[in-house]
Order: structure tokens, then sequence, then C-alpha cells
């Protein structure tokens, strides 16, 4: 039996979708078998950031209204063996989905697959509450400031309500040069004011937004630091014990280096 | 570090969100407004102070989590009065 593993912020734009593509791209390319689903109905974006927006010929809207066979509705990943996108449907509102629903697919794809991430819409509102609705373990993401990680804090009570455990936190968007500047808050006064595990670190990475551009997942070029951070924590999501490392300030010869490993 | 940082260390953009998170949190959780809470210090005060010659200064209180439950914090600084 695989994991349900919802994948939530409450604030926009802290890098769920990110997170899910990268997260499930990791596990794949690891040997686990994995589906991510897309449960922002309406505003649908997983597929996108896979790029793979033009495969994509049912949801799951169309699963539960019957039009088509669960089977037949997961598109297969371009790059990766194992690895599956269930996308929402783009005509279809939040509400349109009931959280018995979402459940049942996610018991479905338990069965047959390691892990099912199911990447969550902003908001505290239905869609939230259908996209945390099969999942036994979340995994929260937040940037190091105030507004996202009070969010944070509002989801995590509403998913400890729910009974869901264990809950894991994701920090998303370190720089390390912004926090010894004294401007960022750090990962210890994050990890003190929220006070859940910490699954891992992701510094600050401009190679994301090139990454979205192509539809190409971070985590299939090695060499930036955001994509070393997600493998890293698909390793931790698989039992092994992969430490965090502490995170290197910018400076002169990193910035060289980087520069030669542009593509 | 630049030269102005030198003599601004306490007023670090970081402690201050920090500072100003702690306490947005702690009104989220307990779910009361500002005001509610300065009373509640200030009765709490007022009964320790029933009991103890203490003088209590500048009073925190905050919430902490643990699990699944939370845990009322609270700090009263005192200094012993009677010396």
């Amino acid at each position: 039996m695989g994991k349900v593993i919802v994948i939530t912020s409450g604030k926009g734009g802290v890098g769920k979708t990110t997170s899910t593509a990268n997260l499930g791209t990791a596990l794949a390319m690891i040997g686990k078998t994995v589906v991510i689903i897309d449960a922002d109905v309406g505003l649908r974006n997983l597929d996108v950031v896979m790029g793979l927006e033009s495969r994509v010929v049912f949801t799951s809207m169309d699963v539960i209204e019957k039009r088509c066979d669960l089977d037949k509705a997961l598109v297969k990943d371009r790059r990766v063996e194992d690895l599956m996108l269930l996308a929402a449907s783009q005509r279809n509102r939040k509400d349109d989905i009931k959280p018995e629903q979402m459940f049942d697919i996610c018991e479905r794809l338990r069965e047959e697959y390691d892990f099912i991430l199911v990447d969550s819409p902003a908001g505290i509102e239905q869609g939230f509450h259908n996209a945390a609705a099969g999942a036994e373990e979340a995994i929260i993401i937040t940037t190091p400031d105030v507004s996202a990680i009070r969010d944070a804090d509002r989801i995590i009570g509403l998913l400890q309500n729910q009974n869901i455990d264990p809950i894991s936190l994701i920090l998303n968007r370190l720089s390390p040069t912004l926090v010894k500047k004294g401007n960022m808050i750090s990962k210890n006064d994050v990890l003190d004011i929220l006070n859940i595990d910490l699954l891992g670190v992701v510094p600050e990475d401009e190679g994301v937004i090139a990454s979205t551009n192509r539809g190409v997942p971070l985590v299939h070029n090695e060499q930036s630091p955001g994509a070393e951070a997600y493998m890293r924590i698909a390793r931790r999501m698989t039992g092994q014990r992969v430490p965090i490392p502490e995170m290197r300030e910018d400076n002169f010869f990193s910035n060289i280096l980087n520069w030669f490993s542009r593509k | 570090m630049d030269f102005k940082s030198l003599f601004t260390r306490k007023s670090k953009s970081s402690n201050i969100a920090t500072q100003r998170l702690k306490l947005i949190l702690t009104q989220d959780r307990f779910d009361v407004s500002e005001d509610s809470m300065k009373q509640l210090q200030f009765e709490l005060t007022e009964v320790l102070a029933k009991y103890f010659e203490f003088t209590m200064t500048s009073v925190s209180m905050s919430l902490k989590r643990e699990g699944n439950s939370y845990v009322l914090m609270a700090d009263f600084p005192y200094h012993d009065s009677a010396k």
C-alpha cells in the first residue's frame, strides 16, 4: 500500500506546485512508482510545470463523473518511468468535487503506487479540504516570511484536527546570505515558531524560473542547489537517513562556478 | 557588513519579523483580541501579586505547539522588591 501525502501551504506562491513536481520526479528517479495529483480545480498548473499540458486528455472530474477509467486519465511523464499525473479540470470549480470523491481516487491509487502526492490549492476553503481528504500525511511548504509562516501555522492546526500525521515542513527559498545579513528569518526561528518536524530546506534557486519556462522540473538538472535539496528530501521520504546540510553563503567562487555550470 | 548596521544590530528586520510573528500567532491560536490578552496578563499579574511580594515586570505570554495541542507559556520576570 502506498502513501498519500498532501502538499499544502495556506498562502499561494510559496512553491507548492514546484515542490510537488520536483518531489514526484525525484521519487520516480530513485525507483518509486508515483502519481502526482493536481487538486487545484479551475486553476490547474501542475501539468504546465511538468511540461505535460499537451498530453492531458482526461481529468479527475472525468473519472468522478465516470466518463473514463482512472488508469486512462493518468498522463505518463515524458522523461521518467513510473511517474503519472492526474490533472484537474480547468472548466469546473473547486466545490464541484466532494472530499469523498477525492478520498476514493486516492484509495484506489495507493493500491498500485508507492507515493501519491496531492498538490493542494492555496487557501483554507473547499479546495484545500478536498486535497487533504485522502491524505494520511502532509508536507507544509513555507517561505521564511511573516505572511507565509502565519498561514502555515493555520494550516497545521487544521490538518492536526483531521488527524493527519506526520505533518512535516519544507522551508523553501531560503537565502543564507540574507539570513546572515539579518534580513531573513532563519531556519531555526521558523522551526521554533511552528514547532513541527523539518523535512528539508530548499535554497533560493533562480534555476526554478528557467525550469518552469521549459516545463522540465529542476531535479533533471543535477547541478542546481535546488535540485540537490529536492533529491535529498525525496530520499528522506523513502526512509533514508540523509542529513540536512547547513546552507553555504553565496560567494565569489560559488558564483563563478554557477556561471560555468549554467545551461 | 556595512557601517550603519554596526549600530543597528537590535533592529535587524529578521528579529522584528520573528517578534511580530510570535505575537500574531499567539493571537491567532488564542483567537482573542489584543485587548483581551492584555487584560488576561494584567489579571494574572494581580493574582500573583496577592501571594508574592515581587514586582512583576514585562509579563509575556505565548502559545506553543506541542504535538497536537498547545501549551500556554507565561513568563513573569520579577525582582525582589523587599530587598
